[in-house]
């Protein structure tokens, strides 16, 4: 039946079908035209063949024996929610070594840190202080050039002068013993001035 | 019709006795006889949820994993069901939701790969090849042009279906395939009712479309051949 046919006779279409097919409920249409009403009939059971068609497919995917094994599995994996994961230890020597040892070498590593930096700081003060040490014994020994120029022609002798010769004398006093049994002993033991003063 | 109403009531009777006494039994902490209670939902319902699961993804192994997640994730969460609501609407919410998680994985997997999966998976004329290795065993069923006619009808069927607007397709599954009222349809969806419904009339007018007998799709052998001459 052409559409042009159908819309001057008032016959129902596809549209309808599929309206009142989903919502249900008659048409006045429908219920007087023997002609709609059979081909409702094709329409009704071809959707119905679709759903068919439909189930039979899906159903040939899941066979019995799928459906069992599905049903075996789903077990499976319910018993499997029950039990806590299972946690594998490490060996015995793994864990001694690893997870035993690290706490200490934490706070060893700590204390090594802690002990650098006070040595660092430490020594950074020690040469603070002897820095300044130096800087107040500056003035005494070193004659300034603008004191000298300020002073023209008056020579201002240094309080303390120093040579190699007090240095050395210093040093090599220092250097001796100062327990009276090991004097002895020093004078046998050659030095190395001395050997260096020897002519060759 | 009223026979089937029966039948359905009495069946989301013991659905709803069925998951009270599996609720129960966890409270209680009696794991196994839980299981062994909520197993027989599981077999009340699996071959529907497999239905459902397999039109949405259109693969039986990807279906059957869906299947299984979904009834482990409902016995999980079995204490949060409400009675109020018919327990094969709350599963199915929960499988839809599986399936359509799954969809968006697959979507995200293929912009990545190659399309070898699905050349492997179609077989050589557009045929899953699942489907030809069981349809080479020898049967003593229909002729083989008749299970030929039948696997080409399937095969538009399923084509077509898979054309349809993802929500059109869900909604046309559930209240035809699956015998789901609008309301069910839309507790399990989400959806308005009359959005249900409109989905719904809008799948079939497309279906009778791409269905229609004017463009009859050629056999697949038929096909094949062609694109192997050419």
């Amino acid at each position: 039946m052409s559409l042009l046919e159908r819309l001057r006779r008032g016959h129902l279409g596809d549209r309808q079908f599929a309206r009142l097919w989903t919502n249900g409920g008659g048409d006045p249409h429908l219920e007087s035209c023997a002609r709609c009403q059979a081909r409702f009939e094709e329409f009704n059971n071809w959707v119905n063949g679709i759903g068919e068609e439909l189930r039979a497919d899906a159903d040939r995917a899941f066979s019995q024996e799928r459906l069992a094994a599905q049903q075996a599995q789903i077990a499976r994996r319910l018993e499997g929610l029950e039990r806590p994961a299972r946690v594998l230890a490490f060996p015995r020597a793994a864990r001694a070594v690893i997870a035993g040892n690290s706490h200490v070498r934490r706070w060893v590593t700590a204390a090594a840190a802690a002990g650098l930096i006070a040595g660092v700081g430490l020594g950074q003060m020690l040469d603070l202080r002897r820095s300044l040490d130096s800087r107040q014994m500056a003035p005494s020994t070193v004659t300034h050039l603008a004191d000298a120029r300020g002073h023209a022609g008056t020579v201002l002798p240094a309080s303390r002068s120093v040579n190699d010769e007090d240095i050395l004398s210093d040093a090599e006093a220092f250097a001796r013993p100062h327990v009276a049994a090991l004097v002895p002993l020093e004078d046998l033991t050659p030095h190395a001035r001395d050997l260096m003063d020897r002519p060759r | 019709m009223s026979g089937t109403s029966a039948a359905l009531t009495a069946a989301r009777e013991a659905d709803a006795s069925a998951a009270s006494a599996v609720k129960a039994l966890q409270a209680q902490g009696s794991h196994a006889e839980a299981r062994e209670r909520y197993a027989e939902l599981v077999a009340r319902h699996q071959r529907r949820a497999g239905r459902i699961a397999y039109h949405y993804l259109r693969d039986a192994a990807e279906a059957d994993e869906a299947v299984q997640d979904a009834f482990v994730k409902a016995y999980s969460h079995l204490p949060s069901f409400r009675e109020e609501l018919p327990f094969d609407v709350w599963f199915t919410r929960i499988l839809i939701n599986g399936c359509l998680d799954r969809i968006k994985a697959r979507t995200r997997r293929e912009r990545w790969l190659l399309p070898m999966s699905s050349v492997a998976a179609a077989g050589v004329d557009g045929v899953p090849a699942e489907r030809d290795l069981s349809e080479r065993v020898a049967s003593v069923g229909p002729s083989p042009e008749d299970a030929l006619l039948t696997r080409e009808r399937r095969r538009r069927i399923a084509e077509a279906l898979a054309k349809l607007p993802q929500r059109q397709r869900a909604v046309f599954v559930l209240s035809h395939v699956e015998g789901h009222t609008s309301r069910e349809v839309s507790a399990m969806t989400g959806l308005n009712e009359s959005t249900v419904r409109v989905h719904l009339f809008r799948a079939i007018r497309r279906l009778r479309s791409l269905l229609a007998p004017s463009a009859p799709a050629e056999p697949a052998e038929v096909r094949g051949k062609r694109r192997v001459t050419s």
